[in-house]
């Protein structure tokens, strides 16, 4: 599921604006099922055995339950405050890995199977200057003109006609004249 | 034609029961019965219809003490086991517990609820929104955020983000929002006689109040003439001349008219607004006024 059109886009959120005031772990409850004596079921006993008193120790939030059936492949399925549900299957993992994937589903707010993240970072306000208004940056000495005005109904950038362009080399010529004949 | 058809139901089946036994010998790795039967099955699944919402105190792995103590863990507070249970417990729920006790012939159980709890919680709640806001904004803001905040919608949001929706013992499901508005604001009673007042308070502040993060009073609290509202608070501070220029004008005459009104009073600028005709940006700029106005708001001591 690599492909980014099989995954729903989703953004960053915290729910119900945790962590504001205080945060709240989101995981509400987890139930481990596992086999007895099948063997794909071996390190989720290992795991029962040696780490969960540790885990439910450290996390009292999170409610742990147990539920031992026969023959089938072991499963974490956690609850989250927000009402998401998550199953995962944890057929032949060793204990330290059933380990890491419980921290993360402590640590994360809900399931976010089959969503990709847009971005990693979120705002409300994109923008602190506000939308652009045909009045932001406006020259102030427009407030005392009296339209229309001949220069800005023109283009800015309009090229000089070879009129005007003899006019100013003419101009240029007399202007050299008159200074030869100061310096002289 | 009655004699030929025993003979032609006898065929039908003679020829079945070869093309069966055909089917189980031609191969024998491919499991020709799995694709049929799962088809099979899911026909009757779908035919069913999907399965009813369970409550999920109705499951197997549930333990309502270990829950209630978790509840209290999560939030980081230290809760009455007692107290936080019987906030937990509905009025309706209570008094069918004790009929169907009764009707049975049992020894009628003291079931408490949480009725005098909500009471007190909502006092609670409403306290501490008001104290807070009046530090900031004049009376009639601070009654606009109670209301928004003391709605059904709000707070049973919020409780179903601490997770009451499960706790909670009552006749309905699902759990409708008075429900859980009502035992979120029993929760912060409980937690006052479990602890004090301010760790209730405090409890509302980073709960509640924590709603309003990145929300804007003034899209909460909506003056219907703010004009006239302007009018009124420049009165009171004795400024009576307000004169509305039209700073702005572009698009006249077509769909996408608007205009910038600007209110002056004695050369200086009060506020300035957009709007598609030149009455609502009169409007609109007494809002922004009004705004200006509450930025430097000192409360009454």
């Amino acid at each position: 599921m690599s492909n980014k059109l099989f995954l729903l886009p989703a953004l960053v959120s915290a729910p119900s604006q945790n962590g504001v005031g205080r945060y709240v772990g989101q995981l509400q409850r987890v139930v481990l099922k596992f086999c007895k004596n099948n063997g794909s079921s071996r390190g989720m006993r290992d795991f029962i055995e040696s780490g969960l008193v540790n885990f439910a120790k450290e996390n009292p939030g999170v409610v742990v339950y147990l539920k031992p059936r026969r023959h089938r492949s072991p499963i974490i399925k956690a609850e989250y405050l927000n009402g998401d549900t998550q199953w995962m299957s944890v057929r032949n993992f060793p204990q330290e890995e059933i380990l890491k994937w419980l921290t993360l589903l402590n640590t994360q707010a809900q399931c976010h199977n089959g969503q990709r993240l847009r971005r990693l970072w979120f705002t409300e306000h994109p923008s602190i200057q506000g939308p652009w208004t045909p009045y932001t940056f406006r020259d102030p000495s427009l407030n005392l003109v009296s339209f229309p005005i001949e220069e800005l109904a023109q283009p800015k950038d309009l090229p000089k006609s070879s009129e005007e362009e003899l006019l100013e080399l003419f101009k240029k010529q007399k202007l050299q004249e008159v200074e030869s004949k100061r310096a002289e | 034609m009655s004699l030929c058809r025993p003979t032609f139901s006898l065929l039908r089946k003679c020829i079945g029961q070869n093309l069966y036994n055909l089917r189980l010998s031609d191969s024998r790795s491919i499991k020709r019965w799995v694709s049929p039967t799962l088809r099979e099955l899911k026909r009757r699944r779908d035919r069913i219809g999907p399965e009813p919402e369970r409550p999920r105190s109705s499951f197997l792995e549930w333990n309502y003490e270990a829950e209630v103590y978790a509840f209290g863990k999560r939030l980081g507070e230290e809760f009455d086991k007692n107290l936080l249970k019987r906030a937990l417990i509905q009025r309706e729920y209570a008094n069918k517990q004790e009929f169907a006790a009764r009707e049975k012939g049992l020894p009628t159980p003291e079931m408490l609820h949480n009725y005098e709890l909500i009471q007190e919680g909502s006092k609670i709640i409403s306290k501490v929104i008001i104290d807070e806001y009046e530090k900031l904004y004049p009376q009639d803001i601070v009654k606009a955020v109670h209301e928004y905040l003391t709605t059904e919608d709000m707070l049973s949001h919020v409780g179903k983000h601490i997770g009451l929706k499960d706790l909670v013992l009552t006749n309905e499901f699902p759990v409708v929002n008075e429900t859980l508005s009502n035992t979120f604001k029993a929760v912060v009673a409980a937690l006052k006689q479990s602890q004090n007042l301010e760790r209730a308070e405090l409890f509302v502040k980073d709960f509640l109040l924590s709603q309003m993060n990145g929300k804007d009073v003034y899209e909460i609290w909506d003056p219907k003439n703010p004009y006239e509202y302007l009018m009124k608070l420049l009165n009171d501070k004795g400024i009576s001349e307000v004169e509305p220029r039209l700073c702005n004008q572009s698009a006249v005459n077509t769909i996408l008219a608007n205009y910038q009104i600007g209110l002056y009073s004695n050369k200086k600028l009060l506020g300035i607004g957009w709007g598609e005709n030149v009455e609502v940006a009169k409007e609109t700029a007494a809002i922004d006024a009004i705004q200006r106005l509450f930025r430097n708001y000192v409360p009454k001591q």
